[in-house]
């Protein structure tokens, strides 16, 4: 019994010295230093201002070659709102497709002469929107847009004809959690995962492999520290600085994206907490496979990119994809940090719906810990 | 009476693949001895080393290292050794300081016992008052002794030092060497790799390796006794050496001939008369040519074996 506790005392000591000469490296790196904590802020701020789903003043050509009061009210209808806003008006259809080729205009409304005449006569009025499809989402949601704006004009031109001041129903679809379906909020948990797994990755892939490559775990072989002492006690570090960055991208969420915080804070660094050590892991596995710094960074950046942005369930939903990446996204840690955020961020559950969430990740991290053990052997020859 | 040697090697043989890096070396080494192992670049001195440190495993036969089986118990083995590699021994970005406090942690150092020994090896170092240097600022000779402070931190039976004096000017090597004789009056045993043979003459007893073979183990006195035997002239010739060389190698009489620097090491057996040599030269039109007794050196042993070794292994 107090051999055992000896030994573990021991082993306590010789990892907190990794990690005491790790956090040394580190401090002297100022420019590792620097990038570890100025990316997040720059990937967040460029991610969360560029890359958004919110469609906004889309560029509109109105054609209306019937100058009605009709004609005027459906052209209103389309620009009332701040989802389309009117860059020319004219009376060519040729001129809208001219500005379509330039892009000035990504959307073309055209009502046609006699419009009004056919919608008080019982005849069909038909109004053209013609929408560039090169652009996929301003297009999908254009058109969206559109079909909502048409069926409320007719819907109030029916209502009209037949003397009622409202339309017989009034459908409405409420959004829960995310009322306004801002893309910001949904997006910063994603971003959370590009920036934890980029940085966190990055960072511990070249660790062990500089050790290696500088000759200097051949001396930490010759001393009593073992393999695992060696691997945690270096994670111990980037923990922290993983922290911080969690720190950042959350406080920079809120701060700047009014991303809300319906559950409690401490979850959302638990959650975090595990994705990182799963990262940090993943980075230390590639080290200790590569041993080789310029390898390791290159394969680094491959594993943590387009997982994360493709298989988290950030940008694209993981229940439409092919089987073969339903299941490579359910191995993978991020798809479990989004959903995780998401649900404490924006539904604000408990504890108890997370751990879901959370039991993956840390299966992921024992796995590949287990694995980098295995293959981190003492010969170093 | 005697204790068990602290090193005890039999056998022990290490293959890469189709290259045999050591092969069946066997040796012992007594406690508190300066073992000296020589050999040329790519002999099997830091293989030999890697596997009595644990390291490495090794191909086949044995090795007990302060009592522990090097293949069976490697972590007791580097608990109870110092080890100062050839490559690396410091972390150049850190302090000093950080250093020393790196490698006690590592060596389950801690609390006032950990800053006893931090001490023990700035003082070693000499390095009290730069204790917040950068590593990497410190001339050579200075962070090989800090290196040799680091390896000593948790006080090792047993220190390996590969090639601690690779690239370190004279003066600091003989600095350093002075260190690596106190420490064995104190009863430390060290292990120690060159390939300056100089410094060889230090050592208690001396391994040659050759080819991965220990061709020779003994005293520095007992090897050229052995290895060099008969008498030892430097010749030395106005002229230049090479057609004296060409000469005296078909001599009758004459054992061995090496060049030395500018001159030559001319072997003869014990009995030859030196002027008789010179006589031959003169009579060759080699003139002014110089005979001086020399004491041979280790280098002149080195040369021998190698020699021999090279015959052998055509």
């Amino acid at each position: 019994m107090k051999q055992l506790k000896q030994q573990l005392r021991a082993m306590l000591l010789r990892t907190l010295a990794m990690s005491y000469k790790e956090l040394m490296h580190i401090l002297r790196d100022k420019q590792m230093l620097g990038f570890a904590l100025v990316m997040p802020v720059m990937l967040i701020l460029l991610f969360g201002f560029a890359v958004s789903f919110d469609v906004e003043r889309v560029p509109l050509v109105l054609v209306d070659q019937d100058h009605t009061p009709a004609s005027r009210a459906l052209a209103d209808a389309f620009t009332a709102s701040r989802t389309f806003e009117v860059v020319a008006q004219t009376e060519q259809p040729a001129e809208a497709e001219r500005m379509f080729r330039s892009g000035a205009a990504k959307v073309a409304l055209v009502v046609p002469a006699g419009f009004a005449k056919a919608s008080l006569h019982d005849s069909e009025a038909v109004a053209q929107l013609l929408v560039d499809g090169a652009d996929n989402t301003t297009a999908s949601v254009a058109l969206g847009y559109a079909n909502a704006v048409a069926l409320a004009s007719s819907q109030r031109s029916f209502a009209a004809a037949m003397g009622r001041a409202e339309p017989p129903i009034d459908a409405r679809v409420r959004t829960f959690f995310n009322p306004g379906l801002k893309s910001s909020v949904f997006l910063v948990p994603g971003l959370m995962v590009m920036v934890l797994s980029m940085m966190a990755v990055m960072l511990t892939a070249l660790t062990v492999a500089r050790e290696y490559e500088r000759g200097s775990m051949e001396q930490l072989f010759a001393t009593p520290v073992g393999r695992l002492e060696v691997m945690l006690g270096k994670l111990g570090p980037y923990f922290v600085i993983g922290e911080v960055q969690v720190l950042l991208v959350l406080t920079l969420g809120v701060g700047i994206f009014d991303v809300p915080v319906q559950g409690s804070v401490a979850l959302v660094f638990a959650v975090s907490s595990v994705f990182l050590l799963a990262m940090l892991m993943q980075g230390m596995f590639i080290s200790v496979m590569t041993r080789n710094q310029m390898l390791a960074s290159q394969i680094a950046a491959i594993t943590t990119f387009l997982p994360s942005l493709l298989l988290s369930g950030f940008i694209f939903p993981i229940d439409s994809m092919p089987p073969p990446l339903r299941v490579l996204a359910s191995i993978l840690p991020p798809r479990y940090l989004v959903h995780g955020l998401r649900a404490v961020l924006l539904r604000g559950v408990g504890f108890a719906d997370v751990v879901r969430d959370m039991a993956p990740m840390l299966a992921f991290f024992l796995v590949l810990l287990a694995l980098a053990a295995r293959k981190f052997r003492r010969e170093v020859a | 009476m005697s204790t068990p040697p602290i090193i005890e090697v039999r056998d022990l043989s290490k293959r890469f693949g189709s290259f045999q890096a050591v092969n069946k070396v066997s040796f012992h080494v007594e406690r508190g001895e300066i073992f000296g192992y020589l050999g040329a670049n790519g002999a099997g001195k830091s293989t030999t080393i890697r596997m009595l440190t644990g390291l490495l495993a090794p191909s086949s036969g044995s090795a007990t290292v302060a009592g522990a089986d090097i293949a069976s118990e490697p972590t007791r083995v580097k608990r109870a050794i110092g080890y100062m590699s050839q490559r690396f021994s410091l972390y150049l970005d850190l302090s000093v300081e950080e250093n020393l406090r790196f490698f006690a942690g590592a060596y389950g150092l801690s609390g006032a016992h950990r800053e006893r020994r931090v001490h023990a090896a700035l003082e070693l170092a000499g390095l009290h008052d730069r204790r917040r240097v950068t590593t990497r600022d410190l001339p050579g000779g200075i962070r090989q002794r800090l290196a040799l402070g680091s390896a000593l931190l948790h006080e090792p039976a047993i220190v390996f030092l590969d090639e601690p004096t690779a690239g370190v000017d004279p003066a600091a090597r003989r600095g350093f060497w002075r260190v690596i004789r106190d420490l064995a009056a104190q009863g430390t045993t060290v292990f120690v790799t060159t390939h300056h043979l100089d410094e060889a003459e230090y050592c208690a007893r001396v391994g040659l390796m050759v080819d991965g073979r220990l061709v020779a183990l003994d005293t520095p006195q007992g090897l050229k006794t052995a290895h060099v035997p008969g008498s030892l002239y430097a010749v030395e010739s106005p002229e230049g050496t090479r057609a004296a060389a060409a000469l005296l190698t078909d001599a009758p009489g004459v054992l061995a001939v090496e060049p030395f620097g500018q001159r030559l090491h001319v072997r003869v057996q014990g009995s030859a008369d030196p002027l008789r040599f010179q006589n031959l030269l003169t009579s060759r039109g080699v003139l002014g040519a110089t005979f001086e007794p020399v004491e041979p050196t280790l280098e002149d042993v080195f040369l021998a074996l190698v020699g021999d070794a090279g015959k052998a292994t055509p």
